[in-house]
């Protein structure tokens, strides 16, 4: 099983094993072959070796345990200072990324990766690849948005495409939801009128279609306050799907909440303390003292 | 349904034996964050009430080896030092009241050489930003009593940027909000002595809402709208509305997050 140990390249590399004491290591083969690894990398990296086998080494270890940061930071180091292919680290990357779905180390080297690159290309279709597999991925999302920021992709009308479709797999897909906001609002910019009202009609959209979605509703208030509009410009659709006047209609319990901060806005408390009491004894009961404490404020007030 | 029962010694007992597994591949699959994993089993034996389960003096030699020339700690002896494990390991000492072995202004340099100019705070020499990295540097710091050390300000302004229009906190600006960030966030304004300066108590209560619909009815929290519940986000759920000192606390059931216990591998600990 020892690859290092019988290759000719590394003969002249003193394997170092791992420090904290001697310990058997032979039960699990796979072990054995992480451990040999392990014992190679540390030795060209006492050496602060640069060379293209300390690009097999890495990729080796990062094959069997790409959590390992160290690692990585010593892959970027010698990429760089070899002036290795970037491209050919892209592709490495995407398959590392999509076969470990919960790492993010990889992440951080592909930000400096692409950095070095400038060029933006594949890089739409690898993350769409990404959320195929899981739509929510933190890491992911993070890093398109570093994608928008850094290659000015704000006015790139796919960006916006892309998550139209994503919502339309999956309408409660917050992490769409919030990279819709980005993009749309994300910089310190006005957004003409047209716009905001697209984005609102999106939102009353997709609310028809689940009204108890917090998303769009968490999106309206957004938007709003992103346009210097007041809570009260949706005071209808929350009225639709919460008639306060015959409660047995409700719909949603956001658009109960909304409703009090509306009716707070217009200085109309009974209003809104009726919204708050529905909300605690029968739309959202696990959260009585919440809402209840709400209502207390207001009646305090 | 019975209450459930811990199997307080199945717990010790694995926490003890956990470092001496080196025969097994997890062993060397999480070198890279065993120090934080010593602070884990640490705190775990303390709310065991078995605070001395692990060797104190063995645990100090281990966390000292970890540190770099720079001053700050990797996760075992060599490995590079960051953010994440120079916090584990000031928690360590100051769990096992050994602060005194520390070399703590070569220690506080390092961290407080982790600022960028905007507030936020990078995991290592790398570059990798995050508002984790804010809570872990204040965090040490605060140990350390140097929180003289860096620019408070910059850093508390710079997590109220990372604030999203519904209440949460996200990584970074405009970055989804999530229950492991929020508690992050918080946890470094509280430290910063500024939540209640910088956030309403409107803003604290849309925050609030935000974490309690977070609770499930299974009685855990998920980290995000539409997740799955689990211990580490019912942990993280609570311990952010415990640090608003959020009047609705009371909201998330104490039962039902104990029988989460249902989690515990049982005779295995």
């Amino acid at each position: 099983m020892s690859l290092y140990s019988r290759d000719p390249e590394w003969e002249d590399v003193v394997p170092l094993p791992q420090d904290d004491g001697v310990h058997p290591l032979a039960q699990i083969a796979y072990t054995e072959e992480y451990a040999e690894a392990m014992a190679y990398l540390r030795a060209v990296m006492a050496k602060d070796e640069v060379s293209e086998r300390v690009l097999k080494v890495t990729e080796d270890v990062i094959e069997m345990n790409p959590a390992h940061y160290t690692v990585w930071l010593y892959r970027a180091k010698t990429l760089f200072a070899l002036g290795g292919d970037l491209r050919k680290e892209q592709i490495f990357l995407n398959e590392m990324a999509l076969k470990h779905q919960k790492n993010y180390q990889i992440w951080h080297h592909r930000q400096l990766i692409m950095e070095k690159i400038g060029d933006v290309t594949g890089e739409a279709e690898f993350t769409a690849s990404m959320f195929e597999k899981d739509s929510k991925n933190y890491h992911v999302w993070s890093y398109r948005q570093w994608l928008v920021r850094r290659f000015d992709l704000w006015e790139s009308p796919s960006e916006i495409e892309y998550i139209d479709i994503l919502l339309k797999k999956d309408i409660k897909n917050n992490s769409a939801w919030n990279h819709r906001f980005f993009v749309v609002f994300g910089r310190d910019k006005d957004v003409p009128k047209e716009i905001v009202d697209r984005e609102i009609s999106i939102c009353e959209d997709a609310i028809f279609i689940a009204p108890q979605n917090p998303s769009p509703w968490n999106y309206l208030r957004g938007a709003l306050k992103k346009a210097n509009l007041p809570l009260s410009t949706i005071e209808k659709t929350c009225l639709h799907y919460a008639p306060l006047d015959n409660p047995d209609k409700i719909k949603s319990s956001h658009a109960l909440d909304i409703l009090a901060d509306i009716y707070m806005e217009k200085a109309e408390k009974e209003q809104a303390v009726m919204a708050l009491d529905l909300l605690a004894k029968k739309y959202d009961p696990i959260r009585a003292n919440y809402w209840n404490y709400r209502a207390g404020l207001i009646r305090g007030v | 349904m019975t209450p459930p029962i811990l199997q307080t010694s199945a717990h010790v007992k694995y926490i003890q034996t956990l470092d001496t597994h080196s025969d097994r591949l997890d062993y060397h699959l999480t070198t890279h964050l065993r120090l934080s994993g010593v602070y884990w089993g640490l705190t775990a034996l303390h709310l065991l009430r078995h605070p001395t389960a692990l060797p104190r003096p063995a645990t100090i030699a281990f966390v000292l080896s970890c540190q770099h020339p720079s001053g700050g700690f990797g996760a075992s002896p060599a490995h590079d030092p960051h953010l994440l494990y120079t916090l584990s390991a000031i928690q360590i000492l100051a769990t096992v009241d050994a602060l005194d072995a520390l070399d703590a202004d070569k220690t506080v340099r390092y961290i407080a050489a982790r600022q960028t100019p905007d507030g936020c705070f990078t995991g290592d020499e790398w570059g990798e930003k995050d508002t984790r990295f804010i809570y872990c540097a204040l965090n040490a710091l605060s140990l350390l009593r140097r929180l003289d050390a860096v620019d408070v300000d910059a850093a508390m302004a710079y997590v109220m940027r990372c604030r999203n229009p519904d209440g949460g906190f996200g990584m970074a600006p405009q970055a989804e909000s999530h229950a492991g960030q929020i508690f992050t966030c918080l946890g470094a304004l509280r430290i910063g002595g500024a939540l209640e300066r910088l956030m309403s108590q409107d803003q604290i209560n849309v925050l609030g809402d935000w974490l309690c619909e977070r609770q499930l009815p299974s009685g855990g929290l998920n980290g995000r709208p539409e997740k799955l519940e689990d211990v580490c986000y019912s942990w993280l759920g609570v311990g952010g509305l415990a640090l608003v000192g959020h009047e609705g606390l009371e909201e998330v059931d104490p039962v039902l997050i104990c029988s989460f216990l249902r989690c515990d591998g049982g005779e295995a600990g």
